[in-house]
């Protein structure tokens, strides 16, 4: 067995003049929460459609589980919820989950006993009959996700599973990924909201327009790219600005206004700097060293286009 | 090949339980039960005597003959005015206040000498869209126009009359040298229903391949499917699916014509009929349809709606949504539309090279050779070669077909130029 579940290397996939991925490496181990994360057009739907071999990159390779067999044959061991998905929406619910797991290779009478545990799980049970039109979008999304776990896959490839859930069946997806991952299953999603990833993911990679910003496991990743961070909280005054403008001691400082978010120059401490507050004087209300977040991240690396481009997404 | 059991199960399921399926599978019979039963209904109607004024302006007694040819027809209750020929205008015009009032007069017979002499009289009545009624008008105006000119010229009433007896001309079909038992009419009639099955059929189906495949795109559940199937397992499950669904529709269909036609006596009779007019629609003597026309329909039904399903299917893959869809459809359903113009041509001389060309040209032979085929008979060779050019061609384009919808049902947006569609299907 592979430790190695998703190997992407050097792929590249162009739209005419347009290149949508651009030499993109990366590698999901066995077992883990991989977070593919990026704004929207960053590349992320053509990587998992190019894993999912949907399209073909131009250039590089792609191997699942080791072997060079492409995601349709290897169908069977791969859940896939893509961006744009949809049911048969004149189909029963319990017939439509029977049919889509019988096209994974799942027998009648195992697929209808699964998709009934699930609806139940799901908080479902009741719509098993009723037709697909009839569901909210909420609960079509929750249908169209057990259809991608029926079949009980080794790999789960999730594109923005949580992209139009409200705050509760949010949560409860956040907590069936975390159990599906407890199980075992290697689980490989992709959104434009860091905060989700920061929550669930063991690894992530960072693209932006196409290439990769940083990748690997989450620990190391900020570890690596945070450098030191501060949080700190103060009444305004003269000598706040003086010590947030210090170069000797403060690399960045972004104001969010009731606090500030502070990266250390190379070689400062930060007692020094609240010995510096301390002397000018000011009231100091939170002072926190921090860890970066995913967002802070994504920002510092991908620069300020993209930065701009991520928060249009988010709040889109 | 299990997957491909699978699609086609689903669509032949999901389609056969909606209650369009069923309305539509009992119409058919109800539509065929009306096709037989309107026609006795009218046919009691159109018995009904009408009610004739002739005006005789006629300077010999024609006119009076011809009251009295009318008279003997048995469906015209007639009687005469004699008119100086300067007033007939004038009377007609009177007469006319009254036709078509109930229970009043139903048309005027204008009678002048020319009649006889150039062959010329005028019939104005409320009925003159009746065909039956005209029929009788212009037959006993014929008949008894015929026997004046040869009582003119001295002929006797006697070789008259014999020479009046009906001439009937029987056709029959001959195939192979074996004369059948088809007579001419009930071979065109068969042609016509082979054309009108074939041409719905087709046009029925292949438009719900459209829809299915138009249905998965605009409903973004192709790309979960495509994660787990082969487009071409989806495509040609989709076909399949839906032509099993055809062929169970079509065989309902056919099995309850033959039995309402073999219990068409009985029908009558439920509708209340007199036991003369059941025994005469018992006896009808209706076209038999040779088994061997029923296989080159069916074989023709197949491959034409394969051929069609996948243009169809292409089409759909094209375009994002239904009403889009059923503008790019047009060409597809010219191409159907061809060969149902030719038709009447191919009728006409289901020998001449226009039928030989519809029945070979791959497009347009899923019509014109069944249609051919049952209104004359047609070389096993030329039959073979259709039947060859046609799987051929089957083949080419469902894996042109294949091509584009592969490449299409993932792309969303702008429609497909003719340049990017080669590109697709060079993929």
């Amino acid at each position: 067995m592979s430790t190695t579940v998703v190997e992407v290397r050097n792929v590249t996939k162009r739209y005419g003049a347009y290149t949508a991925v651009r030499d993109l490496s990366l590698m999901v181990p066995r077992g883990a929460v991989y977070g593919l994360l990026g704004p929207n057009g960053a590349g992320k739907t053509t990587t998992i459609r190019m894993i999912m071999s949907i399209i073909m990159p131009d250039e590089g390779k792609i191997a699942l589980f080791g072997s060079q067999g492409s995601g349709k044959d290897l169908s069977q061991r791969i859940g896939y919820l893509p961006e744009e998905r949809g049911l048969y929406r004149k189909m029963k619910v319990i017939d439509l989950l029977v049919f889509l797991a019988e096209i994974k290779g799942v027998d009648r009478r195992t697929a209808k006993q699964g998709a009934l545990e699930w609806l139940e799980r799901l908080g479902l049970a009741d719509w098993a009959l009723k037709k697909a039109d009839d569901l909210s979008k909420g609960m079509q999304q929750k249908v169209q996700f057990i259809s991608t776990v029926l079949h009980k896959p080794e790999l789960l490839i999730l594109d923005e599973p949580f992209a139009g859930l409200d705050p509760v069946n949010s949560q409860v997806m956040k907590d069936t990924v975390v159990d599906l991952a407890r199980g075992g299953t290697t689980i490989l999603f992709s959104t434009h909201i860091m905060e989700h990833a920061e929550k669930l993911c063991s690894a992530v990679c960072i693209i932006a327009r196409g290439a990769k910003v940083v990748d690997g496991p989450l620990a190391e990743v900020k570890r690596k790219h945070g450098g030191s961070h501060l949080i700190v909280a103060a009444e305004r005054a003269p000598a706040l600005d003086a010590v947030l403008g210090d170069r000797r001691l403060v690399a960045r400082a972004d104001d969010y206004g009731n606090y500030a978010e502070l990266e250390l120059a190379p070689g400062a401490e930060p007692q020094r700097i609240l010995q510096a507050l301390v002397q000018g004087g000011v009231s100091v209300s939170r002072f926190e060293i921090a860890e970066p977040t995913l967002h802070k991240i994504f920002i510092d690396l991908a620069g300020a286009d993209a930065a701009i481009a991520a928060e249009e997404a988010h709040h889109a | 090949m299990h997957k491909l059991a699978v699609v086609i199960r689903r669509e032949f399921i999901e389609r056969v339980r909606t209650k369009w399926f069923i309305i539509g599978t009992v119409l058919g019979p109800v539509f065929m039960g009306m096709f037989i039963v309107l026609p006795m209904l009218m046919a009691d109607k159109g018995a009904k005597t009408r009610t004739v004024v002739v005006l005789d302006a006629t300077t010999d007694s024609f006119g009076t003959r011809l009251t009295d040819a009318l008279g003997q027809t048995g469906q015209v209750s007639v009687t005469r005015q004699s008119v100086p020929l300067a007033n007939l205008e004038d009377r007609a015009g009177t007469l006319a206040q009254e036709v078509g009032k109930q229970g009043s007069l139903d048309g005027i017979f204008l009678v002048t000498d020319e009649a006889v002499a150039d062959g010329h009289a005028e019939y104005r009545g409320s009925n003159v869209t009746s065909m039956t009624d005209m029929r009788t008008l212009s037959a006993t105006l014929r008949g008894a126009v015929f026997t004046e000119r040869l009582r003119r010229e001295g002929v006797e009433p006697s070789v008259v009359g014999r020479a009046q007896i009906p001439v009937d001309l029987k056709t029959v079909k001959v195939v192979n040298g074996k004369v059948t038992g088809e007579s001419g009419q009930s071979s065109f009639f068969v042609a016509y229903a082979t054309w009108f099955l074939l041409y719905m059929a087709i046009l029925i189906y292949g438009a719900q391949v459209l829809g299915a495949v138009v249905e998965e795109k605009s409903s973004r559940i192709v790309e979960v499917l495509i994660s787990s199937l082969k487009p071409f397992h989806l495509l040609a499950g989709k076909v399949i699916g839906v032509g099993a669904v055809g062929l169970l529709q079509l065989g309902i269909w056919l099995g309850a014509g033959k039995l309402l036609l073999d219990r068409r006596a009985d029908i009558a009779k439920l509708l209340g009929q007199s036991d003369e007019a059941v025994r005469a629609i018992g006896s009808m003597t209706l076209p038999e349809v040779p088994l061997a026309t029923v296989a080159v329909l069916l074989t023709y039904f197949v491959l034409g709606y394969f051929l069609y399903a996948a243009m169809f299917a292409a089409v759909a893959a094209m375009v994002n949504t239904e009403s889009e869809a059923r503008q790019a459809q047009i060409p597809v359903v010219m191409l159907l539309i061809i060969p149902t113009m030719m038709m009447l041509g191919i009728l006409n001389n289901p020998d001449g090279g226009l039928a030989l060309a519809m029945s070979l040209i791959p497009f347009a032979s899923p019509i014109g050779m069944p249609v051919r085929w049952a209104a004359a008979p047609v070389p096993l060779t030329q039959v073979a070669a259709s039947v060859a050019i046609l799987i051929a061609t089957v083949a080419i384009v469902t894996w042109i077909a294949g091509r584009i919808y592969r490449v299409g049902i993932l792309a969303y947006g702008k429609k497909p130029g003719l340049k990017e569609l080669v590109r697709w299907v060079r993929g």
